[in-house]
């Protein structure tokens, strides 16, 4: 690791240490060196396993008063509106639902000095690795593309249309590692 | 700082907040007089910090259709002109290494490099000829000289072309993946069709999104480069189950590089009041009268004017080009095509909904 990444590595356990100070009030703050710091690291990288639900079922609640989502009228997909122009229409990703489930996305941060035919060694930095989970798995993930002339359903003058709508279901394969490294000259 | 000893230790649960109280400490004393001024448009356009850059690594991605194992890929909500359903299953989109055998086997590929990934970033628009804007920018690599770069098609080393994204080795993957999307097409209640597209070794360098907003229409504008270099792009057609294809239509050393928008005529993007999607570019203003003589000569023009025009002329990042190497149908070979040099002067496109 280089110093750069130390620092953020690091700032977290030192900012904890110096809001505890103040309570063994004779204590002073000793600077580090760089050998003790050298001997401090952070966790190795994060494993996630995730299953995230939006909008699939609309809810717990299914009756004649809350309703369904099959019913006319009754809106259960969330919707992310927005507005190319002032005062024009609105450019929607509507009725998105489903929810997809996966096990073993990382994270971390990678140092990369070789490999990649001759790229490694060139580049010789850091980066955040984000390692993508193999396979994620899809139950009725649904969403549609569309224009609309308001940003809510509800809104007066509503008028929609759909340009097309996708559905998904099952294993998808999703390999690899994701890299995100700042560009330019840091 | 025994006063920012005081403040800390209420706050020593939250290290971000208290570092903040610090920097707030800090900062107050000596600037106390000190007010945040707002920047104009031209300091801001003067920004420019560090993008993102991407790499993907050893990337797979696979998806389709398999009824019997749960798996579902549709594309519906299309409508056909007779006001018909269409209904479009995908029976397999991948993103694979490339020698996959149109799909069959699918293996892992680099996308973007270390030294020229792919990146998000705000630019300064006065260095891509958008005068005093700040620009989103998303583009893939970009191209590099000739003496440095790789043939787009394939084959030859280091030296042999522009595009930066490295042809496969027997030692690495390469960072030219296949493309394929095979699906099946329904339109109302007529039989379906199974139609598979494939592309080998495709490349994107040199592709970009622009996007930035107008002023004066209050609208987001934006400038879309695609460039598309395959050493062969197939279609064909097969029986409902993918079986019994019929013949290939292959496109060898396929080129594409459209140019949708350019700084002088950018790209409108917008819905209409009926909800429908609305992409526009302005035609290119004309020149004041007088300001270009009568024999169209530079000497006899106003110098600022006839360059202006000069460069809108000639200039090929404004123009589209398509070009394929050799054109075949199963086992007939029908030459190569080339559209080259098109300039869009003006463009309207709206979706229109078709239903009843």
């Amino acid at each position: 690791m280089t110093g750069r990444t130390l620092k953020y590595a690091r700032s977290i356990p030192l900012a904890l240490g110096l809001a505890l100070a103040p309570q063994f009030g004779s204590a002073e703050l000793a600077k580090l060196d760089d050998g003790a710091l050298s001997d401090v690291s952070g966790q190795g990288g994060i494993y996630l396993s995730g299953d995230v639900s939006i909008n699939e079922l609309g809810g717990p609640i299914r009756n004649g008063y809350f309703g369904g989502c099959e019913e006319v009228g009754k809106k259960c997909g969330a919707r992310v509106a927005y507005r190319l122009k002032e005062d024009g229409g609105w450019f929607v990703l509507d009725d998105i639902r489903g929810s997809f489930a996966f096990e073993g996305l990382t994270l971390k941060v990678r140092e990369i000095n070789d490999g990649f035919a001759g790229d490694g060694q060139l580049f010789n930095r850091e980066v955040v690795e984000l390692g993508l989970p193999n396979v994620v798995r899809y139950n009725d993930v649904q969403f549609k593309l569309a224009g609309s002339s308001t940003a809510r359903p509800t809104d007066p003058g509503f008028q929609q249309t759909d340009i097309f709508s996708i559905e998904m279901q099952g294993d998808v394969t999703l390999e690899g590692n994701l890299l995100v490294f700042p560009t330019g000259n840091p | 700082m025994h006063r920012h000893g005081e403040t800390t230790t209420t706050l020593h649960q939250s290290p971000f907040l208290k570092a903040g109280i610090i920097a707030l400490c800090v900062a107050a004393g000596p600037a106390a007089k000190a007010e945040l001024q707002g920047l104009t448009e031209t300091e801001l356009s003067e920004i420019d910090g560090a993008g993102i850059g991407l790499v993907l690594e050893d990337f797979k991605f696979a998806h389709g259709t398999d009824v019997q194992n749960g798996r579902v890929f549709k594309i519906g909500g299309i409508k056909s002109s007779q006001g018909e359903d269409v209904e479009i299953v995908v029976n397999k989109l991948y993103i694979s290494g490339s020698g996959s055998n149109y799909g069959q086997t699918l293996g892992s590929v680099n996308l973007g490099r270390l030294v020229n990934p792919f990146t998000i970033d705000v630019v300064d628009g006065n260095d891509i000829g958008v005068q005093d804007k700040a620009v989103l920018s998303i583009a893939a690599p970009t191209k590099v000289a000739a003496t440095e770069g790789y043939n787009c098609m394939g084959g030859g080393g280091a030296g042999s072309g522009v595009c930066s994204s490295r042809p496969s080795t027997a030692t690495f993957v390469g960072e030219r993946p296949d493309i394929g999307l095979q699906m099946n097409v329904t339109v109302g209640s007529n039989q379906s069709s199974n139609l598979n597209i494939h592309a080998q070794s495709a490349v994107i360098d040199g592709s970009y999104l622009r996007l930035w907003g107008d002023n004066d229409r209050r609208q987001l504008v934006g400038q879309f480069k695609l460039n598309f270099y395959t050493p062969e792009l197939s279609i064909n057609a097969c029986e409902q189950d993918g079986t019994n294809c019929g013949s290939r239509i292959r496109m060898s050393d396929f080129a594409l590089e459209l140019a949708l928008g350019n700084e002088f005529q950018p790209m409108f993007l917008d819905v209409d009041g009926s909800g429908n999607f609305v992409a526009e570019i302005q035609a290119i203003q004309k020149p004041a009268p007088g300001t270009i003589g009568a024999d169209g000569l530079r000497s006899s023009s106003d110098p600022a004017t006839w360059d202006f025009y000069n460069d809108y002329y000639t200039n090929p990042e404004y123009r589209s080009n398509l070009t394929i190497g050799n054109f075949s149908v199963g086992n007939r070979d029908f030459g190569s095509a080339r559209v080259e040099g098109m300039l869009i002067q003006h463009l309207k496109i709206q979706t229109k909904d078709l239903a009843p």
